[in-house]
């Protein structure tokens, strides 16, 4: 799986969790927080991504994430 | 998993998605049981044997033995949970009242001892009525979900107390967390509610790291974008402020904030929580805050002892000052041992370990064979670079106690971390 796939997954689960936004409207060296998630929309997309892509990162290890592509290369490292 | 076990915590397994709904996840039980995990679980729920005043026994369950410890954990931050007046308060409510209200504060579960009660807390917190919940947590997300409703907005600090995070869900509220105490976050947040009916929540003292909110800064903000204040004065009720009445009134600004809460299992000594605000909003709250209405009223023994203790605790100012004396001098001892401490501004002192858990059980372990009782608090509840120990100062510490308490944590912890 490619990085373009896991921003794709991410972005996707981005849209089911938070209200008034379009996919293209998503820059993925945003962080969620810019489009308006908070910290518990934030778990949900974060669970979600994982399990859609069959991974399982401790979240020790995600606290200094800035950004979704930031996120996409944490996931790249264990798909 | 196997290899990096000690790095998962309890935030990797909140979502679960095992076919049965009775299992947790199937991964949860193969961390919980692991032996490293185990261990630092064996720290939850240690048993007191007595009253949790400054010296007071534990059944450990590092060791299974019965441990005489300096306690430097519990909340009674003023003694007064075995006072001896608040003690013999409770002994006439019990003979009087018997042990249970037996019904819903609407019904049948509201005592002339809950009407004097709420009465007094309104005083004292110079608000125009107060309403009484059975726990602390069951007021503030009782309070959150009775007066928020689906098309507002509810913006909190980051680092606010789980109550008031799972008040906010209930309610249905569009829910919008600013960084914690940071002034531009929040005008960020209030921008995007403009217009809405909005309630921002902020902490008096914040539990985790004892500092306190920039309360000025906020009203301030709040004021520009007509957001109300609601302000948790948990860790901070009876000991901030000229009267004790809490932070609000340490920063002069107790008539912008339109809701006071607190609890009554800290600085008290009971069990509860309190909300006071305007007198129509309170009549609203019976109405529609289930954890009033649907709960059986707080047991009136123990609000029996409570009414004793805001007497005791705001007759004069001697326990308060005793507790400052000691926060003092106890916090002046850690700088000594070049500990971090945070950003600490209260009797909530915080010994910031770091990023290393296995670390910090092993100094928790260390500290508790030695005889003190001092918790270990891990991540999630704060962040996983900022591990730490945290110290419930009380005003019952005797000066010996803070000395050996001290030596204590200089050789486990000061010692342990320059290693």
């Amino acid at each position: 799986m490619d990085k373009a796939k896991i921003i794709e997954v991410i972005k996707k689960h981005i849209l089911e969790n938070l209200e008034d936004l379009k996919e293209e409207d998503i820059d993925p060296k945003k962080s969620m927080k810019d489009y308006g998630a908070n910290s518990l929309d934030i778990i949900e997309v974060v669970s979600c991504s994982m399990r859609e892509l069959n991974i399982k990162i401790p979240r020790s290890e995600l606290t200094d994430i800035q950004n979704i592509d930031q996120l996409a290369d944490k996931f790249l490292q264990y798909v | 998993m196997e290899d990096d076990i000690l790095s998962y915590s309890l935030a990797d397994f909140q979502y679960n998605d095992n076919p049965d709904v009775l299992a947790p996840p199937e991964d949860f039980e193969k961390w919980i049981n692991n032996p490293r995990i185990s261990a630092s679980f064996s720290f939850f729920e240690q048993q007191l044997l007595t009253a949790p005043k400054a010296s007071t026994e534990i059944l450990s369950n590092i060791d299974h033995k019965k441990r005489k410890v300096i306690n430097l954990t519990s909340y009674n931050y003023l003694g007064l949970s075995s006072h001896p007046e608040v003690i013999q308060a409770v002994i006439e409510g019990v003979k009087k009242y018997g042990l249970s209200a037996s019904g819903a504060p609407l019904l049948s579960g509201t005592y002339d001892l809950h009407v004097k009660f709420a009465r007094m807390l309104a005083d004292f917190k110079q608000k125009e009525d107060c309403i009484l919940y059975s726990s602390g947590l069951g007021g503030n997300y009782g309070a959150i979900q009775g007066i928020l409703r689906k098309n507002d907005y509810f913006v909190l600090d980051e680092k606010c107390h789980k109550s008031l995070v799972d008040g906010g869900l209930l309610s249905g509220a569009r829910m919008l967390f600013f960084e914690h105490n940071n002034i531009r976050s929040l005008g960020m947040m209030l921008e995007k509610a403009k217009g809405k009916r909005t309630l921002v929540a902020v902490e008096g003292v914040y539990s985790m790291d004892g500092d306190l909110v920039k309360l000025p800064e906020i009203v301030k903000v709040c004021e520009s974008y007509n957001a109300r204040i609601y302000i948790d004065e948990a860790h901070s009720t009876l000991m901030f402020g000229e009267n004790g009445r809490g932070v609000a009134e340490h920063f002069g600004l107790e008539e912008k904030m339109g809701v006071s809460f607190g609890t009554l299992s800290k600085s008290f000594g009971g069990v509860g929580g309190f909300v006071c605000s305007n007198a129509k909003i309170i009549r609203y709250l019976k109405c529609y805050s289930s954890p009033f209405n649907f709960s059986c009223a707080p047991s009136p023994p123990v609000v029996a002892g409570l009414i004793k203790a805001l007497e005791v605790a705001t007759r004069d100012s001697n326990l308060r000052d005793k507790l400052w004396k000691n926060v003092k001098y106890f916090k002046k001892q850690l700088l000594d041992l070049n500990l971090d401490l945070g950003g600490t501004e209260s009797q909530v002192i915080p010994i910031i370990i770091g990023p290393s858990g296995e670390k910090l059980f092993k100094m928790a372990a260390e500290v508790q064979k030695r005889g003190l009782f001092l918790q270990p608090v891990d991540f999630p509840a704060v962040p996983a670079n900022a591990r730490r120990f945290r110290i419930s100062v009380s005003s019952q510490l005797t000066r010996e106690e803070i000395d050996q308490a001290c030596n204590i944590i200089e050789d486990v912890i000061a010692k342990g971390l320059k290693k």
